[in-house]
């Protein structure tokens, strides 16, 4: 709580002590947090961690079992979700299959009561705004495709002109190139309209691209909260290294890594995270630690390689240039700084 | 081209067995609803007599009742079967099964049968309701056995389950995330019947309000047994007709009508109605 507390007025959503169960399964365990006004905030957890559970009680389709839900100092905990200035994008999106894209996109203004012309306009404005042209307006939206879909849901959701958008991982469904455009059209709108946005995946990469503060869960709990640069260079515990990528990781008991009988003069006793860029070729009387190892795999991610290797510490993974040179079968001296490297208790 | 062959030999018995059973008898029953009043040939010397008899000589009654009875028992089953199917639909699993066949094991009883039990129950002063009210609160109540009320309270009964089955199909098929959404959009619970639930469990409406209209159109035992001497219905007019009057042309003239009027209903409903998106979920 202390790290994510900010000053009242600028919190969009603050959640007090948030907790839902369900039987004796805690989904939800004891969740505080302040949404900031304006940011991109994004969860990331692995499935059945409570994510969705989370966003489901902020939009109101669900009750908390303990605690509150403040919209900008406002208790909206009992609120009903057709009364909270929020709007939420499904993951199956749920658009009205029985009507054109143009119903769908004015479908919260209908339901506010706004003329037919007015809201025709409307719809063509934010249509427009998520790059679908006036086409659209009279297509049915089973006639659309995965992208378009994408997008009208988008659109109705704008069109309530809500203070915070939900997304429930809505991009999981779509191809690799387009979730990767749409990735980066989602950050324009954000910075474009200034609405606050928070969005749910398991999707790490998704989370790094777009996100303003990352906030990682896990078995109901958020266990850290932190800018991407924070959350990927200086993980709180294990879970959290593993989760934001490749990592490997070296216990140090008394000082000591057992594996490669080093010292680590910085730690007592705790866990080495070292990413794959770290750990690295070394050259003859380089600082740090340092261990013979086998290339088992190399595989190729464009401009890099990853090298998968096997040493006295088990399998490790390391990034390299492509040009590095290095070949499968090859016993290669390793290193890294330990110095340089973050260390976390558990 | 031999496939079309095959395809046309495979629905010959079954096109045959409706041209004789179906087609040929309202074919007759045409005929004859052309003949002069009171005759029993069939000959060349057509006349619309009966017809213009049938909106003349007091007919209108028995039309009167039927279809009202039909439209106001639809729409009370229809009523009643949404919150019971949106029940049944949400307990899914649980109970839910004890409830169905609660509400489905008395359509393999005879309908006459569950009629003069129904009767039994409602009659006054000994029957089952009366007598237990007068027994147990020593309160003497009054029967709507003989009555119009009667009747509508058997026409509903008997053809609630008719309703339900469709209708529970039709909220099968309203994914729980549509009605989130609209919630999620600014929806009231009222706007969300209309805009979504309505709309997505149309086919499983319309089939069941087609079923009971039809069906309570041709009902007579409802009135027969539970109505007294209160209410003709249609069927009742064209049994008459038939049997007691001797008037086979005045018969098949009420009865070409009734199908006129069935078919009226029936076939623009059934037109925009699609059947797929019901078979494949």
């Amino acid at each position: 709580m202390k790290e994510t507390a900010v000053p009242a007025k600028t919190a969009a959503l603050s959640l007090i002590g948030l907790s839902r169960h369900f039987g004796p399964f805690k989904a939800l365990d004891q969740i505080s947090l302040d949404i900031r006004d304006g940011e991109f905030f994004t969860i990331v957890g692995p499935s059945g961690s409570g994510k969705t559970t989370m966003l489901r009680i902020l939009a109101g389709l669900d009750q908390p079992t303990e605690g509150s839900l403040l919209l900008r100092g406002a208790d909206i905990t009992r609120t009903p979700p057709n009364k909270r200035p929020t709007a939420m994008v499904f993951q199956s999106l749920a658009l009205f299959d029985h009507r054109s894209v143009g119903e769908n996109v004015e479908f919260a203004l209908k339901m506010r009561g706004m003329p037919k012309a007015e809201r025709r306009a409307r719809a063509l404005e934010l249509l427009d705004l998520v790059r679908l042209g006036a086409e659209y307006y009279t297509r049915p939206v089973t006639q659309c495709s995965g992208g378009e879909r994408q997008r009208v849901a988008l659109a109705r959701a704008l069109a309530s002109e809500p203070e915070i958008l939900f997304f429930d991982e809505p991009l999981s469904a779509l191809d690799y190139r387009l979730r990767k455009t749409l990735e980066v059209e989602l950050r324009e709108l954000q910075n474009r309209t200034g609405r606050t946005f928070v969005y749910i995946t398991h999707s790490l990469e998704e989370a790094m691209v777009m996100s303003d503060r990352i906030g990682i869960m896990r078995d109901g709990k958020l266990v850290q909260i932190g800018s991407p640069a924070e959350i990927y260079g200086q993980p709180r515990d294990r879970f959290v290294a593993r989760f934001m990528g490749e990592v490997n990781i070296f216990e140090v008991a008394d000082h000591r890594l057992a594996a490669f009988d080093a010292q680590v003069p910085g730690l007592e006793r705790g866990y080495l995270i070292v990413r794959p860029e770290m750990l690295h070729p070394a050259g003859p009387g380089e600082a740090g630690i340092q261990f013979d190892a086998t290339v088992t795999a190399i595989f190729h991610l464009g401009s890099r390689i990853q090298l998968h290797l096997d040493s006295a510490a088990g399998p490790l993974v390391s990034e390299q240039p492509a040009s590095c040179g290095l070949t499968t079968g090859e016993v290669v001296r390793f290193g890294f700084d330990p110095a340089k490297t973050h260390s976390v208790a558990e | 081209m031999t496939q079309q062959r095959l395809g046309m030999l495979c629905m010959a018995p079954v096109a045959l067995f409706l041209l004789i059973g179906f087609v040929s008898p309202i074919v007759i029953v045409g005929w004859y609803s052309l003949m002069q009043p009171r005759s029993f040939d069939l000959t060349t010397v057509f006349t619309l007599a009966n017809y213009r008899s049938a909106f003349t000589d007091g007919y209108g009654a028995p039309f009167f009742w039927s279809l009202g009875g039909a439209a106001v028992t639809t729409l009370t089953c229809l009523v009643l079967a949404w919150p019971t199917a949106k029940l049944l639909h949400r307990i899914a699993g649980r109970g839910a099964a004890v409830i169905t066949a609660l509400i489905a094991v008395p359509i393999f009883i005879s309908e006459s049968v569950r009629l003069f039990g129904m009767s039994l129950f409602l009659m006054p002063g000994g029957g089952i309701l009366a007598g237990t009210v007068r027994a147990l609160f020593d309160v003497s109540i009054g029967s709507v056995l003989n009555t119009k009320l009667g009747v509508f309270l058997g026409l509903v009964y008997v053809h609630f389950p008719f309703v339900l089955f469709p209708v529970l199909l039709g909220v099968a098929l309203i994914p729980q995330d549509r009605i989130d959404a609209a919630r999620d959009l600014g929806a009231s619970r009222w706007q969300v019947l209309r805009e979504v639930e309505l709309p997505l469990a149309l086919p499983g409406l319309v089939i069941g309000a087609l079923l009971t209209f039809v069906l309570c159109i041709g009902a007579n035992a409802e009135a027969a047994i539970l109505g007294g001497q209160t209410v003709t219905v249609l069927t009742r007019a064209i049994e008459q007709r038939f049997s007691y009057a001797q008037d086979w042309p005045m018969g098949a003239a009420l009865t070409m009508l009734v199908i006129a009027m069935t078919a009226v209903f029936v076939f623009p409903a059934l037109s925009r109605l699609d059947l797929n998106r019901l078979i494949r979920r």
